[in-house]
C-alpha cells in the first residue's frame, strides 16, 4: 500500500494529503473544518449522516467516503449545502428531548454543537414521537434510546475498531416520516430521517444484553447522551470535571486517557475521577482502560515509622521484587538501587521478555522490533499472530488484528493453543490454527514457509522448509461440461431431430498437490488450508507479525527469538511484539533484572518480606499510577508521560531514595537520566508534549530509539517437540479486563480470580476446583469463558498475592491436575 | 440665719437635682421633637414611648469607661467638663425660678441667692462657662479638640459681647441688674412686657443665646461634619455626659432669662397663674431651639463671626443709644 | 444619551439646567440691602414654619414615616433578590429542580453545589444542594438561568444566624410541604417575560 502525495484544493486552500485518501480526513488533517456526526477517523464510513456534503469537482459527495484525486477542488460550503446540512440537523433535532441541562453529555454534545454551529433556529418537520425505552445492556453500558440519534457511531466502531460487532440497528416501531415531506424536505435530509425514523440500537446477539468485552468505547464515541458509563448517569456535569492527560498504566499498550477529576461531593471536597475519557479518534481504549480508574491509594499520610521501618528494610534487603506497573523513573531509582546497593531486582514478569528481547536484538542487528501497532493498523493487509492470546493478552493488539480485516481488506493468521470464538468473526479471511502448547517454532516455521522470499532464505533453512513438502496425490470431484445428443420430436413437421446439448457432470480425478506437513502438524488440514489460503492472500501486499508472551517464557525461547527475527527479515513483514505487562518494555530496557529472588526481599506491589503498595495493605504505602507522574514506555515503542490525576498524601519511592541518599528532588527529575544507550533520550519531563495532532499524529513524549548492531550469524535449530505439552493443561491469561490488583481493585470491573474455561469443559468441571501443579496448587471458581473453545483452562495471574508465577514457572503452560471440590 | 443656711442648701440641692434631671430629659425631649418634624417616632422602646430611654443611657453614660487618651493633661481633661456642668448651675443661682410661694406658713422665694446684681452675675458664670469647652479642647491632644476649643474661645468671646449690649438697653429701661426687678417692672400684665419696648434687644439677646449654648445653627464649636465632635472628641461616659447636662443647663437659663427679662417672669399671665407662665415660657423657649435646630442649617465660622461682629454688634450698639436717647427726651 | 457626552468632562458645557437664583450681591451695600431684605421678610420663618407643619402632620394626621422594623416590615418588590427559595411543581408537590447544574455553572461566586444521582424511576435526582451564603453575592443569575423556574430569589432578607449553613441546604430552601398552597409563581428577576408568546417561534407537531 504505497501512498503517493498529492495536492488538492479545499475552499481555495491548496492541501497536501496522500492519494485515496477520504475528503474528511485531508480537510482535517489541514486544519479546515467539515462537520460530520457519523463518521470516525479510523473506521469505515457509515454514511449515516450526510452532514459531511461538500462538492468536488463541481459535484455532490460525502467527503467522508469521497477519495481525493490528484488537483481536485472542494468547495465545503455553499448556499445549498447549507441549507441541506441546516435540514439534516432540523431532523436531528425532530422529537429529541430539550432537558438538555439533565443530559450527561450536555456541554460536549454533538447534536447541541452542530444544532448552533449550523444555525438550527426553527423547525420544520414533525413526526409522532415513540416510546423509547432506557436499557441497561451490561454491568457497565447505559443506553437511553430516547437521546439516540443512530448515528451509528457504536456500531462502527464496535464492530471496525473493537471487533466485538456487538450492536447493530435494529426496528423502532412507530410511525413512519409522511410522504408529503418529500416534496419540501431537502433530497439527503429526506432519505436520512426515512432510515433514521426506522431504527435504533440494539445488541446484535438478539437479547436485551449485549455479549461484548464491556470496553466501553460505544460511550465514549456516541455524540448525544443516549449512551453513557451506567455508574457515571446523572453524577456529575461534564462542564464541572478536569481533564487531566494521562497514560493508562494496565496494559503495554500505554493508551492515552482523560482522567476526568472533580470534588467528590458536597460534604467530601477532596478531588475524585469520575469518568475516563479518550481522543477517540486516534485511539481506542479496553475496558480496564476505561473503568478501572479509581485504583488510587485513598487517604494516605506520612507515616514516619513505616517510613523509617521501609528505609531499614531496603538497607537490608537482598532482593527487590517489584510489579511492572512502574513508570520508567521508578524502574531508574530500582536500577539505581542495584548499582549502588548491589540488590538484585526480580520480576517475574518481565525478565523472560527481557530476555527474549535480547536474543531478538543479537539476532535481528536491531535493539527493537521493527514496527509498531499504529503502522500495522495503517498499513497492513495481511496480519499473523503466533504465542498471544488476542482477545485477553493486550487490547490495542487485538484491535489492531480486527481493524487490519475490516479497514484493509485484510487476511489473518492466528496461531493459538486455546481455541477463541471471537477472532474467526473479525473477518472472513480470518484463519485459526489451535495448535499444540510448545508447537509455536512450528509456527513460525509455517510462517517462513508461507511467506519467506524463498530465493534469499539461508540454504539450511531453505532444505529444512523443503523436507515438510510432499506432492501427494488425491481424488476431486470435478465438474466437467459433457456433450449430450438428445432426440426432440419436432410437433410440426413430426421429424425427430438430434440436438445437441452440454450438461455438467461430476467427475472423480486424481490430482497431484502439496501436501504441507507443517499444517498438519499443527493440527491442520493442509488441504483446505492451502484452498483458503490462496484465497487469503489475494491482492496482499504488506505483511506484519504480531508475537506474543507465549514465545517469552518458552523453553525454546532462544531459537523462538531468532526465528522471530528470520521471519521478520526474510518475510518483509512488520514485526510487533506484545510486552507482557504495563511498562514491561521499559523494565526491559532499564533494569538489570535477575532470575531469582535470594535472602530478604522487598516488595514493591508484590510479595515480600517487606512490602511496599500502593494497594494500600503494605507495610509501607505507594502512590498509584493515577497518583504519580513519570513517564511509561508503551508497546508502540515511545516514551510517553503521564500525569496524577490525584493528590496523594505519602511517600514515594523517591524520598526512600532520598533517605539511601540516592535521591532526586522530584521523581520526575529521574526522566532526564533515562539511560541513552538503551534508545531513551536525556529529555526533561516537563518538556514532553502530549497528545494528538488534527491528522491522529501521536506526539505523545518520543520514539524511543532502537541501534543497530551487526546481526549474529548463528543458525537456528530445527523445531523441536520437547516442549510440546499433552494432557491436562492450564494457560496463565487473564480474563479480558483484568491484567493486575489495581484492575481488581476498580469498583466497575467485575471479572473475577477464578478458573476460565469454554462452556463445555467448564460443565465437565463443576463449580469449584482445586487445580494442582508441580509447586503448589490453587482453589478457584470455575468460570464458563463463551468464547473460549477446547480443553484448556486459563487461570489468570492479576493478583500478585496468589503468586501464579511462581506455580507457573516461566511458561505459560502448565500440566496440571483438576480436582473437583 | 441658720433656717436662712438650711433655707439655702434645700434649695441649691432642689433646684440642681430638678434641673439636671430636667437636662436629661431635655436630651429626650429633644431627640423625640426632631423626630417628629422629620416625621418620625424616636426612641420608642425603652419604656413607655421610650420615657425611660433617659435611664438607659444613663446608665450607659455611668457605665462607660472614662478614657483618657495618653497624650492628654489629665488633670485638666478630668477637670474640664465640670466646670461647664458646675458654671451652669452656678449661674442658675441668681435666677428667680418661680414666684413666691407659701409652704407650711413660711414664704417660700424660689431663688438661691436674690443678688442685686443678678443679671450680671448670671452672664458672667455663663460666660465663666467658656473654659470648660476650652480647657477640654486644649487638654487632649487632639487635633479636633484643639479646632474645637479655637472655635469656643472665638465664638463665646465674641458673643459674649453681643448678649452684654443688648441686655444693655433693658438693663437702662429697668434701672436694676437684679432679675427680680425686671421681674417686678413687668407686673403690670402683658402691656408691659419689655419686649415690647426692647424687640430688637429681645431677638440680639435669643440670637446670642443660641451661640452661647452651642445650639444649631451657630454649634460650630463640636460639629460633626467638620471637626469630628469638637473639643469633646476624646471624651467618653460621664465625662462626656457632663458637658450635656452643662449644655442642657445653659438652655434652661437662657429660656428663664430671656423670660424674665422680656417676656414679663413669673407674673400671672391673664388667667394663667404666674408659676406656670413662666414654666411655660420656658418651655417654649426651650421647644424653640430644638424647633431651629430641625429647621436651619449650619453657618460657617467666617459667617458667624461676620454676623456678630458687623450685624449684631453695630444693631446692638445703636439698640443701646436710641434707648438711651429716648431716656433722655 | 450616546457616549460622546458621557466622554465630555468639560464642566459647564453639559446640558445642564441652571437655576434661576438671582443675582448674588457685588458691592458691601447690595450684601446689606440683601440682608435687610431678607431679614424683613423673615425668610428664616418658612423654614420653622416647614418643620411644624411636618411635626403636625406626622403627629396629627397620621403621616408617621417610622416602620417599627423588626415587628412590622415593609412589603419588598417581588424583584427583591434575598435568600432562594426552590420551588415544587403545584401538582405533585416533588421539587421542580431537575439538576441540570445549570445554576451551578453559572454562578459567579461560585457558590452553588448539588450532588445528583440516578433515581429509581430513571431520572436524575438531586440528593443534596447548598449555596455557600457566604460567597453569594445575591445576582439573581442563577435564578435567571433557571430552565424550570426552579430556584428564584425569595424575599427572606433576614440571614443573620449562628451558622451560615442554617438556610443553605436544599429542604432548608425548599418550599415545605403543608405550604404548598400557599406557594405563589415568581414574577421577579428570571421570570418568563410577559411577551415570551410573541417571542417564540412555533415548532409543528405531529399530533
Amino acid at each position: 500500500m504505497s501512498k503517493k502525495e498529492i495536492t488538492i484544493t479545499i475552499d481555495g486552500v491548496e492541501c497536501r494529503t496522500w492519494e485515496g485518501e477520504y475528503l474528511l480526513n485531508a480537510a482535517r488533517a489541514n486544519g479546515i473544518f467539515i462537520p460530520a456526526i457519523c463518521y470516525l477517523t479510523r473506521c469505515s464510513p457509515t454514511l449515516a449522516c450526510r452532514i459531511c456534503l461538500v462538492e468536488a469537482d463541481g459535484k455532490r459527495v460525502y467527503s467522508c467516503n469521497a477519495k481525493a484525486k490528484e488537483g481536485m477542488n472542494v468547495v465545503t460550503q455553499s448556499e445549498e449545502i447549507l441549507e441541506e446540512r441546516r435540514a439534516i440537523m432540523e431532523v436531528y433535532d425532530v422529537n429529541h428531548p430539550l432537558q438538555c441541562g439533565v443530559c450527561d453529555q450536555h456541554g460536549e454534545c454533538e447534536l447541541q454543537n452542530y444544532t448552533l454551529e449550523l444555525g438550527v433556529d426553527s423547525q420544520h418537520f414533525a413526526v409522532p414521537d415513540t416510546m423509547r425505552e432506557v436499557k441497561e445492556w451490561s454491568t457497565v453500558l447505559h443506553y437511553d434510546a430516547g437521546l439516540c440519534i443512530v448515528c451509528e457511531r457504536c456500531v462502527t466502531v464496535c464492530k471496525d475498531m473493537i471487533g466485538d460487532s456487538a450492536l447493530k440497528t435494529g426496528p423502532r416501531g412507530g410511525p413512519a416520516v409522511d410522504k408529503a415531506y418529500k416534496e419540501t424536505a431537502p433530497k439527503d435530509a429526506y432519505a436520512m430521517w426515512n432510515k433514521l425514523q426506522k431504527s435504533i440500537i440494539v445488541p446484535s446477539n438478539g437479547t436485551e444484553h449485549t455479549n461484548c468485552s464491556d470496553c466501553g468505547e460505544c460511550t465514549a464515541v456516541c455524540p448525544v447522551g443516549a449512551l453513557t458509563e451506567r455508574d457515571f448517569v446523572y453524577k456529575a456535569n461534564p462542564w464541572e470535571l478536569k481533564e487531566i492527560p494521562a497514560t493508562c498504566a494496565h496494559c503495554s499498550s500505554g493508551c492515552h486517557l482523560y482522567y476526568e477529576t472533580r470534588f467528590t461531593s458536597i460534604d467530601n471536597h477532596d478531588e475524585m475521577i469520575f469518568r475516563v475519557k479518550n481522543e477517540w479518534n486516534f485511539q481506542s481504549l479496553c475496558g480496564a482502560g476505561r473503568f478501572g480508574y479509581d485504583y488510587e491509594n485513598r487517604d494516605v499520610t506520612k507515616d514516619e515509622k513505616a517510613f523509617a521501618k521501609a528505609v531499614e528494610a531496603l538497607k537490608k534487603a537482598k532482593t527487590v521484587r517489584f510489579s511492572s506497573m512502574i513508570t520508567n523513573e521508578e524502574a531508574l531509582m530500582l536500577q539505581r538501587l542495584k548499582e549502588e546497593r548491589g540488590v538484585r531486582l526480580v520480576n517475574p514478569e518481565v525478565r523472560p521478555f527481557q530476555r527474549f528481547l535480547a536474543a531478538y536484538a543479537k539476532a535481528a542487528g536491531r535493539s527493537l522490533y521493527g514496527s509498531d501497532y499504529k503502522a500495522i493498523m495503517q498499513e497492513s493487509d495481511f496480519v499473523v499472530s503466533v504465542g498471544a492470546a488476542l482477545r485477553n493478552d493486550n487490547p490495542n493488539a487485538r484491535y489492531a488484528f480486527n481493524n487490519v480485516q475490516k479497514m484493509n481488506k485484510g487476511a489473518g493468521l492466528y496461531f493459538h493453543p486455546v481455541g477463541d470464538t471471537l477472532v474467526p468473526t473479525f473477518g472472513k479471511s480470518v484463519e485459526c490454527i489451535a495448535h499444540k502448547p510448545g508447537q509455536e517454532e512450528t509456527a513460525l516455521y509455517l510462517v517462513l514457509d508461507l511467506f519467506a522470499d524463498r530465493e534469499n532464505l539461508p540454504e539450511y533453512i531453505k532444505t529444512y522448509l523443503d523436507g515438510f513438502h510432499e506432492t501427494r496425490k488425491r481424488t476431486i470431484k470435478e465438474r466437467v461440461m459433457k456433450e449430450v445428443v438428445e432426440k426432440v420430436l419436432d410437433k410440426e413437421s413430426g421429424e425427430e431431430n438430434e440436438v445437441k446439448k452440454k450438461v455438467p457432470e461430476m467427475v472423480e480425478k486424481e490430482v497431484e498437490y502439496d501436501h504441507n506437513l507443517l499444517v498438519e502438524a499443527l493440527g491442520g488440514d493442509p488441504v483446505a488450508f492451502a484452498d483458503s489460503f490462496e484465497k487469503m492472500m489475494k491482492k496482499k501486499s504488506s505483511f506484519a507479525l504480531i508475537v506474543g508472551e507465549d514465545l517469552y517464557g518458552h523453553p525454546r525461547w532462544e531459537n523462538l527469538a531468532k526465528l522471530v527475527a528470520l521471519a521478520e527479515k526474510h518475510c518483509g513483514m512488520k514485526l510487533a511484539m506484545i510486552p507482557p505487562k504495563s511498562n514491561a518494555l521499559g523494565v526491559a530496557l532499564i533494569c538489570d533484572l535477575d532470575d531469582s529472588a535470594e535472602g530478604y526481599t522487598v516488595g514493591y506491589n508484590q510479595p515480600g518480606d517487606f512490602r511496599l503498595s500502593a494497594l494500600g495493605e503494605g507495610d509501607l504505602d505507594m502512590p498509584a499510577m493515577n497518583q504519580q507522574e513519570g513517564t511509561m514506555s508503551t508497546m508502540n515503542k515511545r516514551v510517553v508521560p503521564t500525569n496524577a490525576a490525584l493528590e496523594y498524601g505519602g511517600y514515594e519511592l523517591n524520598d526512600l531514595m532520598n533517605a539511601l541518599g540516592l535521591g532526586k528532588r522530584l521523581s520526575v527529575d529521574w526522566t532526564a537520566e533515562l539511560p541513552v544507550d538503551k534508545g531513551f533520550q536525556a529529555v526533561e519531563f516537563d518538556d514532553l508534549s502530549d497528545g494528538f495532532l488534527n491528522d491522529g499524529t501521536e506526539v505523545r513524549g518520543y520514539a524511543l530509539t532502537a541501534f543497530k548492531s551487526r546481526p549474529s550469524a548463528a543458525k537456528v535449530a530445527a523445531a523441536s517437540e520437547e516442549a510440546v505439552l499433552e494432557g491436562e493443561i492450564a494457560y496463565r491469561c487473564n480474563p479480558q479486563r483484568q491484567f493486575n490488583d489495581f484492575t481488581d481493585k476498580a469498583h466497575q470491573i467485575f471479572e473475577a480470580f477464578a478458573l476460565y474455561a469454554s462452556p463445555e469443559k467448564a460443565e465437565a468441571l463443576g463449580e469449584r476446583v482445586e487445580v494442582v501443579f508441580e509447586k503448589g496448587s490453587l482453589l478457584l471458581d470455575v468460570v464458563a469463558d463463551e468464547r473460549m473453545q477446547g480443553e484448556i483452562v486459563e487461570i489468570p495471574d492479576f493478583k500478585a498475592d496468589r503468586d501464579v508465577y511462581g506455580l507457573f514457572g516461566e511458561s505459560r503452560y502448565a500440566n496440571v491436575t483438576i480436582k473437583k471440590v | 440665719m441658720d433656717g436662712y443656711i438650711i433655707a439655702t442648701v434645700i434649695k441649691a440641692v432642689l433646684v440642681l437635682s430638678i434641673i439636671a434631671a430636667l437636662a436629661g430629659f431635655g436630651t429626650y425631649l429633644e431627640r423625640k421633637v426632631l423626630a417628629f418634624m422629620q416625621r418620625r417616632l424616636g426612641p420608642m422602646h425603652v419604656g413607655p414611648y421610650g420615657l425611660l430611654q433617659l435611664a438607659a443611657d444613663g446608665i450607659k453614660l455611668f457605665t462607660k469607661e472614662d478614657f483618657i487618651p495618653s497624650g492628654a493633661n489629665r488633670l485638666i481633661f478630668m477637670i474640664a467638663p465640670m466646670i461647664t456642668a458646675a458654671t451652669a448651675f452656678i449661674a442658675l443661682a441668681a435666677v428667680p425660678l418661680l414666684p413666691e410661694f407659701k409652704l407650711f406658713g413660711v414664704t417660700v422665694k424660689p431663688i438661691i441667692s436674690d443678688l442685686d446684681i443678678g443679671i450680671l452675675f448670671v452672664l458672667g458664670m455663663m460666660a465663666a462657662g467658656l473654659y470648660g469647652p476650652l480647657l477640654a479642647g486644649m487638654a487632649q491632644n487632639n487635633k479636633w479638640g484643639l479646632l474645637g476649643a479655637a472655635r469656643t474661645a472665638a465664638v463665646f468671646l465674641s458673643y459674649e459681647v453681643v448678649t452684654g449690649l443688648s441686655i444693655l438697653a433693658p438693663i437702662m429701661i429697668v434701672g436694676s441688674l437684679s432679675l427680680i426687678d425686671f421681674n417686678n417692672y413687668q407686673a403690670g400684665g402683658m402691656g408691659e412686657w419689655l419686649i415690647w419696648k426692647q424687640p430688637l434687644a429681645f431677638v440680639l439677646f435669643l440670637i446670642a443665646g443660641f451661640a452661647e449654648t452651642n445650639r444649631t445653627p451657630f454649634d460650630l464649636i463640636e460639629n460633626e461634619s467638620e471637626i469630628i465632635a469638637g473639643y469633646a472628641t476624646e471624651y467618653s461616659g460621664m465625662r462626656w455626659g457632663m458637658f450635656f447636662i452643662g449644655e442642657y443647663a445653659n438652655m434652661i437659663t437662657i429660656g428663664f432669662l430671656a423670660s424674665l427679662v422680656f417676656l414679663g417672669g413669673f407674673n400671672d399671665w391673664g388667667f394663667l397663674p404666674g408659676g406656670l407662665a413662666i414654666i411655660l415660657k420656658v418651655s417654649f423657649f426651650f421647644f424653640f431651639m430644638l424647633w431651629v435646630r430641625a429647621s436651619w442649617p449650619h453657618i460657617r465660622p467666617d459667617q458667624l463671626m461676620w454676623l456678630c461682629w458687623k450685624v449684631l454688634m453695630p444693631l446692638a450698639v445703636i439698640n443701646v443709644t436710641i434707648t438711651g436717647f429716648v431716656m433722655m427726651v | 444619551m450616546s457616549l460622546e457626552q458621557f466622554k465630555n468632562r468639560n464642566v459647564g458645557t453639559q446640558n445642564y439646567t441652571m437655576l434661576d437664583l438671582g443675582e448674588r450681591p457685588k458691592t458691601g451695600w447690595d450684601r446689606f440691602k440683601q440682608v435687610a431684605r431678607r431679614s424683613v421678610k423673615l425668610e428664616l420663618f418658612t423654614g420653622l414654619k416647614v418643620t411644624f407643619r411636618e411635626m403636625i402632620k406626622a403627629l396629627f394626621m397620621g403621616e408617621m414615616h417610622t416602620i417599627k422594623y423588626p415587628f412590622e416590615k415593609l412589603p419588598i418588590s417581588p424583584r427583591y433578590r434575598a435568600i432562594h427559595e426552590m420551588k415544587r411543581l403545584l401538582e405533585s408537590g416533588h421539587y421542580r429542580c431537575i439538576g441540570c447544574g445549570l445554576c451551578e455553572k453559572i454562578c459567579i461566586a461560585d457558590c452553588i453545589r448539588m450532588d445528583t444521582r440516578y433515581d429509581e424511576n430513571q431520572r436524575k435526582e438531586v440528593s443534596e444542594y447548598t449555596i455557600n451564603f457566604g460567597r453569594c453575592i445575591f445576582c439573581g443569575y442563577c435564578a435567571e438561568v433557571c430552565p424550570e423556574l426552579a430556584i428564584v430569589h425569595g424575599g427572606r432578607y433576614e440571614n443573620a444566624s449562628e451558622q451560615r449553613a442554617s438556610f443553605a441546604l436544599f429542604e432548608d430552601m425548599l418550599t415545605p410541604l403543608d405550604q404548598l398552597n400557599q406557594q405563589q409563581e415568581f414574577p421577579g428577576f428570571g421570570a418568563v417575560s410577559p411577551d415570551a408568546d410573541k417571542k417564540i417561534k412555533k415548532t409543528p407537531l405531529a399530533y
